[in-house]
């Protein structure tokens, strides 16, 4: 285990030090490679970071969690550049996912960190943007197959209209196999939110984004195996 | 005692017949008059008809000039909305960068329309209020500006990565801030509220704060002539108030609903206005009962601070709060007895 590194790139993010942190990186992977850079080193590293980032009640700074998530998209860049010029074969994604600022909510910076730790993880996202509709969410994941919705919304007026998107969610008779996964400032603020408007789960930082829906993912496949059982004869 | 007469009173720590409280209750207004949103927040006379009926229902202290961000970046060219019974929402930046916001025409105070309406609604409001009320002009300051002008993720990464720009674009919204300021004190407000979340660390790192936008707070506030009010803008305040303290002009805090009035009292000292901290958003969510009761534990809290303000924080109450509910507020404060040193 790379405990120098680790806590050097621990440190670099504290200090908003992406140069840094990709320097470390860079450096790592020159003896190795991107692709174990990320297994070996960067993972673990954002996952002790999300650690002392939930911990803090979520009260480490925005600068931080966001330079970890630029750090996070570059060395991402570096492994699809790697894999390029290998002509290695592209992983199995864990599965499509589908996330969005719900109708009415304009605040995008929560949401696209949220994509950048996913697509670090393994998680082939689908990124609506901002003020999508309860409809627009529900047709891409059904194309796609998408076991996981992630809805954000900042503030209370915004927020409640997730209960529209549950909403939808359920009419299409999804429930159980579609799992809404929720956030936003607003879900830190009044966490008692998150039932109240029909989510199934929220994360304590965007770095907890990728464990909330690999949980959501498997509760949704649990859901259909006890489906299946019921309906057998 | 009138409210202006009761503000200021607290502002000196002498006595006052009873606690001064304020209401951010701009969606208030608008539901007491039945105007549309998109009237209200563009008409400054439907405005000023808004908050005189708040102040003739509920009687608060302190009335508010448009808690309306959005309209500073309209200035610039950003786009809003208005959706239901929302104030408005900022959908489209007017620049992608700092360095794009640089250039930027820079909106005239005298002749742009939604800096007239924001300085239209002050001058109705005074003139209207005519001291009954202390009339605070709402604004963001130099450090959160940008964020109308270019949204909040190319604002953070130029104060992360683009420091030349940022410190650039920070010194032009200092001057601007600093300017439209001292207008809404010359067309009558008492008092300039303004926001300042890029200078919190929950937002930034303490390095940012401590080179660029901590100075930039600094010399914008030393050129408003007029007191401050400085607002949490929805960042935690109390444990954070090293990072804001000492700078000029501010004679008031707003602290956020989560904070601790006491630590936030011991970090200040005695004598700065203290303001908080019912939570405004979730008024609609309560029975009058429960906000009366509330009411009545965070002053009998305060019982002994001759500064403390009653005040609803973060964003503004629910369009759709039962108007029982704000008035359970005023009830509270209506039965206390005098406020003594």
């Amino acid at each position: 285990m790379p405990d120098a590194q680790q806590a050097g790139i621990i440190k670099a993010i504290r200090c908003a030090d992406r140069a840094g942190a990709n320097l470390i990186i860079d450096t790592w992977a020159a003896g190795h490679s991107y692709e174990a850079a990320v297994m070996d080193l960067l993972t673990p590293t954002l996952e002790s970071f999300g650690e002392l980032w939930a911990s803090a009640g979520g009260e480490s700074s925005l600068a931080q969690g966001y330079v970890a998530s630029k750090i996070a998209e570059d060395v991402l860049a570096k492994v699809l550049e790697e894999r390029r010029k290998t002509n290695a074969d592209v992983p199995l994604s864990k599965g499509a996912v589908v996330v969005g600022n719900v109708q009415d909510d304009y605040h995008p910076l929560g949401r696209k960190m949220i994509s950048a730790f996913l697509r670090f993880s393994g998680w082939e996202v689908h990124d609506l943007g901002v003020d999508v509709s309860p409809e627009e969410f529900l047709d891409k994941a059904e194309s796609l197959g998408a076991r996981v919705i992630g809805a954000s919304a900042m503030m209370y007026s915004t927020a409640r209209n997730i209960g529209n998107l549950r909403e939808e969610i359920d009419r299409r008779g999804f429930t159980g196999r579609i799992q809404l996964a929720v956030g936003g400032a607003v879900f830190k603020l009044r966490p008692e939110l998150v039932a109240e408007f029909g989510g199934d789960g929220t994360a304590a930082s965007a770095l907890s984004a990728s464990p909330l829906f690999d949980d959501l993912w498997n509760r949704s496949l649990a859901f259909e195996t006890e489906k299946a059982k019921a309906e057998t004869p | 005692m009138n409210g202006l007469e009761r503000v200021l009173a607290t502002v000196a720590g002498r006595p006052h017949d009873r606690p001064a409280f304020l209401l951010n209750a701009g969606l208030a207004g608008a539901k007491l008059t039945g105007v549309p949103l998109a009237r209200y927040f563009t008409d400054a006379s439907a405005y000023a008809d808004g908050q005189c009926a708040v102040r003739e229902t509920f009687e608060p202290d302190l009335i508010l000039s448009p808690f309306l961000f959005t309209a500073l970046g309209e200035a610039f060219g950003s786009t809003s909305v208005i959706r239901g019974n929302s104030a408005p929402n900022l959908a489209r930046p007017a620049a992608a960068s700092a360095e794009e916001a640089l250039r930027l025409p820079w909106p005239d105070l005298e002749s742009q329309p939604r800096l007239l309406y924001l300085r239209d609604c002050v001058r109705e409001l005074a003139g209207r209020l005519q001291g009954e009320a202390a009339l605070v002009g709402v604004l963001a300051s130099s450090v959160d500006l940008p964020v109308l002008i270019l949204g909040m993720e190319p604002w953070l990464d130029a104060l992360l990565f683009d420091r030349r720009n940022a410190q650039a674009l920070m010194e032009r919204c200092g001057e601007f801030i600093a300017n439209l300021a001292n207008a809404l004190l010359e067309d009558g407000a008492n008092i300039i509220a303004l926001s300042a979340n890029f200078n919190s660390p929950t937002v930034v790192t303490e390095e940012v704060i401590r080179s660029l936008t901590r100075p930039s707070l600094e010399a914008s506030f030393r050129e408003i002539r007029g007191p401050l009010i400085l607002h949490h803008g929805g960042c935690r305040l109390a444990p954070h108030l090293k990072s804001y303290l000492g700078l000029p002009n501010v004679a008031g805090w707003v602290v956020d609903a989560r904070d601790s009035l006491a630590e936030a009292r011991s970090t200040l000292g005695a004598d700065p206005v203290l303001l908080g901290n019912l939570e405004g958003p979730a008024l609609d969510t309560r029975s009058p009962e429960a906000i009366h009761a509330e009411c009545q534990r965070i002053l009998a809290d305060r019982a002994e601070d001759p500064h403390f303000i009653l005040a609803t924080s973060q964003a503004d109450i629910p369009y759709d709060t039962p108007l029982e509910n704000i008035a359970a507020i005023r009830q509270a404060v209506s039965e206390l007895r005098a406020v003594a040193p």
